[in-house]
């Protein structure tokens, strides 16, 4: 039997990137947004272990997650103990598993299971690069765990308002015109 | 996605379990044992039905591993397995006698004489039908037939020989019948350039797409190609069988039945396909008209474009 091996994403720099100035302030103010999101993650790895384990290897992986509107991009780690998610600049150098590219609503759409990857990749809204079983393998993951958006954030358990009020946000972003360095 | 297709309204929802005995084997998705039980009690607490589909074909020298399954959707309560392969089907008649078997479109039996033997040889009680058939073929069918029959009405389609494809395993080594995997994801390769996406399958080109082309799934079967002169699709078009137009037939003619494609799909998909065919069922029983329920799931088909299929047979 054939089985091909999928090298690993290795993204390429993008020219000009290093020289944007919204991009330079987000990185310099990333510290806190990556120990929010991270300290989420891991919350998630603790009240979700079976959908981590759904990860299987991939687990051990790092995805880059490039929201096509803005000029920076998130690395997953999604270990279920050393898990971690960074932010970097949108044509850093890196070595990842995957790339998974979208406008950020449909990004945290997918995150909540409110928007059908299927669908968005039909209608090209959603770019995948690398190794496709890894992104196939986190989206099976994410959709097992009946994710909301608030788990975005480290709270509690609950918390139905913020919920509510995020999803709000969310419907009116994705009915706005995209726009973006793709 | 089984809780909430339930919640949507499904009467009955489809799983598999981990492995490749299921023609949906993909990265992360599918239930191990222990949540295959938990769902099913879920799902029983609710009115709904569980069905577990052990319909890949066992490979020789290695049948444990199908047997196992069927042993753990007995000992899970699923109110019925869905199988294709004649050893597999033995194997659960003979071995959990009580069990309700119904067979699955992998099987591709259909004519009246191929259903007679699966519901005689081992006591089949529902055959999910090949969408190859029109509705009056259908009608006719039902006519000369002992057991249930269930149609497909929305989702993707696959060549006409449901079963016996071998263009996945052609160009990658694994395939939906043996390895549950149609195109498996790591032989999938995406290559973007300015111009355009190119789709490879095990290596092979197999799509390339403009910036405003709709995308279908990375499959030989919808791969467009150079021949005679012209860039086409050899096989079929990316597009996705929508039969909500023809429920009120299929009714009529018998099928007891409908059934959604997408196990490999979201929640987002589950929850809006059975959400508008339970809408448009309830409107038929009330004796409505459904055809406000018809263009509501466009933007979920493959490639944004939708078919009745062979249901219509319009190329006739």
């Amino acid at each position: 039997m054939r089985r091909r091996r999928t090298r690993p994403y290795i993204a390429a720099r993008e020219p000009g990137a290093d020289h944007d100035v919204l991009a330079s302030a987000m990185i310099a103010w990333r510290g806190p947004v990556e120990a929010l999101l991270t300290l989420s993650l891991r919350g998630l790895a603790r009240r979700c272990p079976a959908a981590f384990a759904r990860l299987g290897d991939h687990q051990a992986s790092t995805y880059l997650l490039a929201p096509a509107d803005m000029p920076i991009a998130f690395t997953l780690a999604p270990h279920p103990q050393h898990g971690a998610i960074r932010v970097v600049r949108r044509g850093a150098a890196g070595v990842h598993i995957a790339r998974v590219s979208a406008p950020l609503v449909d990004l945290l759409a997918l995150f909540d299971g409110s928007l059908d990857a299927d669908a968005a990749f039909f209608c090209r809204s959603i770019h995948v690069e690398g190794d496709v079983g890894a992104v196939m393998a986190l989206h099976n993951a994410l959709e097992s765990a009946d994710l909301r958006l608030v788990d975005l954030l480290p709270l509690p358990a609950g918390h139905d308002a913020a919920n509510a009020i995020l999803a709000h946000l969310m419907r009116a972003a994705r009915r706005r015109p995209a726009s973006g360095w793709v | 996605m089984l809780r909430a297709a339930v919640e949507a309204g499904a009467d009955s929802v489809y799983c598999g379990l981990r492995d490749e005995t299921n023609a949906r084997n993909f990265p992360g998705l599918n239930f191990d044992r222990a949540e295959l039980i938990e769902a099913t009690r879920w799902a029983h607490g609710r009115g709904a039905k569980v069905l577990v589909a052990i319909n890949t074909f066992a490979r020789a020298g290695q049948t444990d591993l199908w047997k196992r399954s069927v042993d753990t959707a007995v000992a899970a309560a699923a109110d019925a397995i869905i199988a294709a392969d004649l050893g597999v089907l033995a194997y659960a008649h003979e071995a959990h006698p009580r069990a309700r078997l119904h067979l699955s479109v992998q099987a591709a039996a259909n004519s009246s004489d191929a259903i007679r033997f699966y519901a005689e040889a081992y006591g089949v009680k529902r055959v999910v039908l090949p969408r190859v058939l029109s509705a009056p073929e259908i009608a006719a069918l039902i006519k000369e037939t002992p057991v249930e029959i269930e149609a497909f009405v929305f989702g993707g389609l696959c060549v006409m020989a449901e079963g016996r494809c071998a263009l996945s395993s052609y160009a990658t080594g694994r395939s939906p019948n043996l390895s549950g995997v149609c195109s498996p994801p790591e032989a999938v390769t995406f290559d973007r350039s300015p111009e355009a996406l190119t789709t490879r399958l095990g290596g092979l080109a197999i799509d390339r797409l403009g910036p405003g082309d709709s995308a279908g799934y990375p499959t030989l079967c919808k791969g467009r190609f150079d021949a005679f002169g012209q860039t086409d699709y050899l096989f079929e078009e990316p597009v996705s069988l929508n039969a909500m137009g023809l429920l009120a037939a299929l009714r009529t003619a018998g099928v007891r039945a409908v059934k959604v494609e997408g196990r490999q799909r979201g929640k987002a998909y589950v929850a809006r396909v059975a959400a508008a065919f339970r809408a448009a069922i309830d409107a038929l029983d009330r004796g409505d008209d459904t055809t406000r329920f018809e263009r509501q799931l466009t933007d979920l088909a493959e490639g944004g474009r939708e078919t009745a299929g062979a249901y219509r047979k319009t190329w006739r």
